[in-house]
């Protein structure tokens, strides 16, 4: 208790977050309770300090930072192409979306865009790696809840995917596969080939994944109005990404600032209802058909051409910043690049989804009993990488 | 003393505790606790090999061939590791709750009958025995979660035996359902019996399994207890209270090595007491399949001839997976292990088959299929479901499975006694016709 | 099965009624849990494991798998390929390589006297890789690169072209 009250003296301030006015003296049946930075569910090193009545939880709050590794001073120090690879150990589960995100700021910086093959393959990669991180979301979340076995089945589809970046770029997790100005790998031989038999090996399988939760009594009593989030809330919050989308709002990057080659395919955008953690389920379920669904359309098509653009040997960009964000599987994943017109950002500032859409676990989690704080935290789909950069 | 010795052999039909004979009664208790215990380990490999399998992964691979040394390997890891007694707490009850716990959970295994006569004891109260101790089975949890002097597993402890608690009542009324079922036995003059060997005869004379008696109400009451018992030992997916994810890490947090294991061994002890209820009184106990059915000696020969097949099946799998491990000089002392292992397994098949063997042990391995099934069934449960959130497993407990409970056995008693309630509604009707006629004439 | 409160509404009550007939045998048979169970119980054929056991099997490894960097030298002469251009050091993020070399007074071109790279903080991004002119640095598809002291992992120019020895376990 004495760690809690030095570190935790926001808990006895007089006001809370959301204005209500605080006792400035613990009740005599609340209890605070630490769910350490090493914990089975956190999903990294998360500290979150709970203020519970009996199991009921009264309030919550997260202490980050274990993972702080100062990527933003260390891209004030590295050239535009020397950051690229750092960029990819932030939300190390999806690590070709953050450097989409990283190359397309770039790319606006320099007023460039990619070739349309380039544009092409940056999409089928990225969708499969949507797919990718939904999978280990949707293993390590079902296993917070109990079912150990989801976690097995959706790493095994996922290494299908791993396999193909592997091929495609040498690396499985940190890919670094994309260049500013377009792609560096040309694709190997047999690579749509591969890919459209990926496609047909895994949409029995999220078949699967589905047959052994959504109907699952167990699993619906679980989720089923468990953290709900509503949509002004959200938006009050910036919240965005899958929980925006399964708090009824129908915002998606993809379709509202279209980037890369998307306003050239056609896909849903799956909306949820209540905002609970059902919903969310849902919508990352049907997000995975749909990135399917993008990629068959991506794969049969794929244009001729080059896959770099003409961008110089050495990006020294003109003096001026940029914010540009892509729809990470997460939410939105935003690139604050400010230039001073050398070889080195002045300025790079990450707008990382986990972080922002953690701020919503206070309010998801209130009233909520004990055994539903691992279901929130992962329902919200956080990856400590990218919390803490 | 070789008057002791045949004295009970030459008893047909009765226990050892029935034929008064302290020595093969203490050969028995021997026989049942070292058999279970060795089950146990069994058991944990399985776990861990089938649970592996259902998970797509292998398992244990290389502590033994196939991992079957790898109980042995954690048993030692554990009687190894250093006794942690956390500071305050209760050194008495911190030492004396494992102990209960296993004590309650052996001592119910004395009734459980693995054939006509091959049971420790049997008492004429045999089932509420077991359930009895069970119920004591709960205070050592509690004094497990109170001596550690720590409120995680103080309120884990007491979330596991109010868990446990609700669903003991579950599992009672549907065990007075299969109680009552007992009675319906032509012959007994509408007694029933709660002598754990007489609810199997009673099965064996109406010739039907009381699963499937009265269908679908055996069925139902079979299913209900198939969900408590599940409850009832803190398995999936009624294991909140000792999951790993959760916050309130359980009753057995504090105790570390020998203890912690005494723990493991008193679940896996009664999760084979629940499974031998079940297999009692609702699959035939010892009794082979069909036996209304598929009747006759012929067919008698061949259902008792099952359980030796199956070993021989084992001994087969052996053999064939010991020949197909690679042939790399590390791996030479396993498959080496192996392949004797298969041999002695075969060996085990062949001395099965004969009939002297056969005729007097196929009735405890048709028990032990029957509780092998169980188990499988348990192990198959932690792979697929999810956990219950605390409120909702209580409610589960209370709301559902209780008033379920009470209708089969309400029903079951209607069915069964249907020509009584017949003969006795028309014997009513009539007086009430005469008494109206009375009235109006 | 409505939650709209915080999730601790029961499923029993008014709504349970009102559910229709199907959806009631359908909860009472139990078979959305049987649909589960159906699933898992198909992943038990032996066929559907997907372990891997190290060290007797090996990974299955691309041929573009930035690996451990190796430098290579010309089969028939047996020279270096590099040619000190030190583009591969001004490439790293870490700048973890150091090329030293130093002018042949003959040929007026730089000669490659010792090359140290750096393997402990490497991130194994390929920059490097794809800075260099020649074909000398690539990163091969060794990944068993665990030493026992820190030192072995920075690389002097003769393990550099000495290339992976990987251990091999016969079956």
């Amino acid at each position: 208790m004495r760690d809690e009250t030095t570190l935790t003296n926001h808990l006895m301030d007089d006001t809370d977050d959301w204005g209500e006015k605080r006792r400035t003296v613990l009740d005599a049946d609340e209890l605070i309770l630490n769910m350490g930075p090493q914990h089975p569910s956190t999903h990294g090193v998360l500290r979150v300090i709970l203020k519970l009545d009996g199991e009921k939880i009264l309030g919550t709050e997260c202490v980050i930072g274990y993972l702080h590794r100062g990527v933003e001073k260390i891209g004030e120090h590295r050239t535009y192409t020397q950051f690229a690879p750092y960029v990819d150990r932030m939300d190390y589960v999806a690590a070709v979306s953050n450097g989409l995100g990283y190359c397309e700021a770039v790319e606006k910086l320099l007023n460039v865009e990619a070739p349309p093959r380039a544009q092409y393959i940056r999409v089928i990669m990225a969708e499969l790696q949507r797919i990718a991180s939904h999978q280990v979301w949707l293993g390590t979340h079902a296993l917070d809840i109990g079912a150990m076995t989801p976690l097995f089945y959706t790493f095994r589809d996922r290494e299908e995917i791993l396999k193909i970046f592997e091929k495609y770029c040498g690396a499985r997790l940190t890919t670094h596969m994309f260049r500013i100005g377009g792609c560096q790998y040309e694709t190997y031989d047999g690579f749509e080939k591969e890919v459209k038999r990926f496609c047909d090996f895994v949409e029995p399988k999220i078949g699967e994944y589905e047959a052994l939760l959504t109907t699952n009594r167990i699993w619906v009593e679980r989720t089923k109005g468990i953290g709900i989030l509503n949509g002004d809330d959200c938006k009050a919050l910036g919240v965005t990404g899958p929980v925006l989308r399964a708090a009824g709002v129908k915002w998606d990057l993809r379709r509202a600032q279209p980037y890369e080659a998307y306003s050239k395919f056609e896909f849903d955008i799956p909306v949820g209802e209540h905002g609970d953690t059902y919903d969310r389920y849902l919508v990352r379920m049907k997000e995975m058909y749909q990135s399917l669904r993008i990629i068959r359309q991506a794969i049969d098509n794929i244009p001729e051409g080059p896959i770099m653009a003409k961008v110089p040997k050495i990006i020294k960009p003109a003096v001026g910043e940029v914010y540009h964000s892509i729809e990470a599987p997460k939410g939105e994943l935003g690139y604050f690049i400010a230039s001073d017109g050398s070889t080195q950002p002045y300025r790079m500032r990450i707008r990382p989804p986990s972080f922002v859409n953690l701020q919503g676990l206070d309010k998801m989690v209130r009233g909520m009993l004990m055994a539903d704080v691992v279901a929130v935290i992962g329902t919200l789909d956080i990856v400590l990488g990218e919390v803490d950069r | 003393m070789l008057d002791q010795l045949t004295s009970y052999l030459h008893t047909q039909g009765l226990t050892p505790g029935a034929a008064n004979s302290q020595l093969w009664a203490l050969i028995y208790i021997l026989v049942v606790f070292g058999g279970v215990s060795g089950f146990v380990m069994v058991i944990n490999w399985g776990e861990r090999k089938m649970l592996a399998h259902f998970q797509i992964r292998l398992g244990p691979m290389r502590v033994g061939p196939h991992g079957l040394l790898q109980p042995i390997a954690d048993a030692l890891k554990l009687f190894t590791k250093e006794d942690v007694i956390p500071e305050g707490a209760d050194k008495g009850i911190f030492w004396a709750a494992p102990v209960w716990v296993v004590l309650t959970g052996f001592t119910t295994l004395l009734v459980v009958p693995f054939g006509l006569s091959h049971a420790v004891t049997d008492m004429n109260i045999g089932i509420l025995y077991m359930l009895g101790i069970s119920s004591l089975g709960v205070l050592g949890i509690i004094m497990a979660g109170w001596a550690s002097n720590s409120h995680f597993p103080l309120l884990g402890s007491l979330r596991a035996s109010a868990q446990m608690v609700s669903y003991e009542v579950a599992m009672g009324l549907a065990i007075v359902s299969a109680i009552l079922m007992t009675s319906f036995t032509e012959g007994w003059n509408g007694t029933g019996t709660l002598s754990m060997i007489q609810i199997v005869e009673a099965q064996r004379i109406q010739g039907i399994w009381f699963a499937f008696k009265f269908f679908p109400l055996g069925f139902i009451a079979f299913v209900i207890f198939a969900i408590a018992m599940v409850a009832e030992t803190n398995r999936s997916p009624f294991d909140l209270p000792e999951a790993e994810s959760e916050l309130v890490a359980g009753f057995h947090t504090e105790y570390s090595g020998l203890r912690w294991s005494l723990f493991m061994l008193a679940e896996y002890a009664g999760m084979v007491a629940v499974s031998s209820i079940a297999t009692t009184l609702w699959l035939g106990g010892w009794m082979r399949p069909f036996p209304n059915l598929l009747s006759g000696p012929s067919w008698d020969l061949a259902f008792s001839l099952v359980p030796a097949l199956l070993v021989l099946f084992l001994a087969g799998v052996t053999i064939r997976q010991a020949l197909k491990m690679p042939t790399h000089p590390a791996l030479r002392a396993n498959k080496i292990g192996m392949l004797i292992l298969g041999l002695i397994i075969a060996g085990v098949a062949f001395i099965l088959f004969l009939p002297p063997v056969f005729h007097r042990t196929t009735d405890i391995l048709w028990f032990c299929l029957k509780i092998g099934f169980f188990m499988y069934l348990y192990i198959w449960y932690r792979a697929t479901f999810p956990r219950y959130r605390f409120d909702q497993l209580m409610r589960v407990g209370w709301k559902v499975l209780l008033p379920l409970a009470l209708g089969v056995l309400i029903v079951t008693g209607i069915v069964g006694l249907r020509a009584e309630i017949w003969a006795w509604s028309v014997q009513v009707a009539a007086a009430i016709a005469t008494w109206a006629r009375g009235l109006f004439a | 099965m409505v939650g709209t409160g915080c999730g601790r509404d029961s499923n029993v009550g008014p709504g349970a009624i009102r559910m229709t007939l199907p959806k009631l045998a359908r909860k009472f048979l139990l078979l959305d849990l049987l649909k589960g169970l159906s699933v898992t119980f198909k992943y038990q054929h032996p066929k559907e494991i997907y372990t891997e056991q190290y060290p007797l099997e090996r990974p299955w490894i691309a041929e573009r798998y930035r690996g451990l960097p190796r430098l290579n030298v010309n089969p028939e002469t047996g020279e270096t390929l590099c040619i000190a251009c030190d583009l591969c050091a001004k490439a790293c993020p870490e700048q973890l390589i150091v090329v030293q070399s130093e002018r042949d007074p003959v040929t007026k071109r730089k000669v490659l006297t010792n090359y140290t790279y750096d393997v402990s903080r490497c991130m194994f991004c390929g920059l490097c890789e794809e800075a260099c002119s020649t074909d000398a640095l690539e990163l091969s598809q060794d990944y068993e690169i665990a030493q026992f002291e820190r030192e072995g992992l920075i690389l002097d120019r003769k393990r550099l072209e000495s290339g992976p020895e990987t251990k091999v376990y016969e079956r």
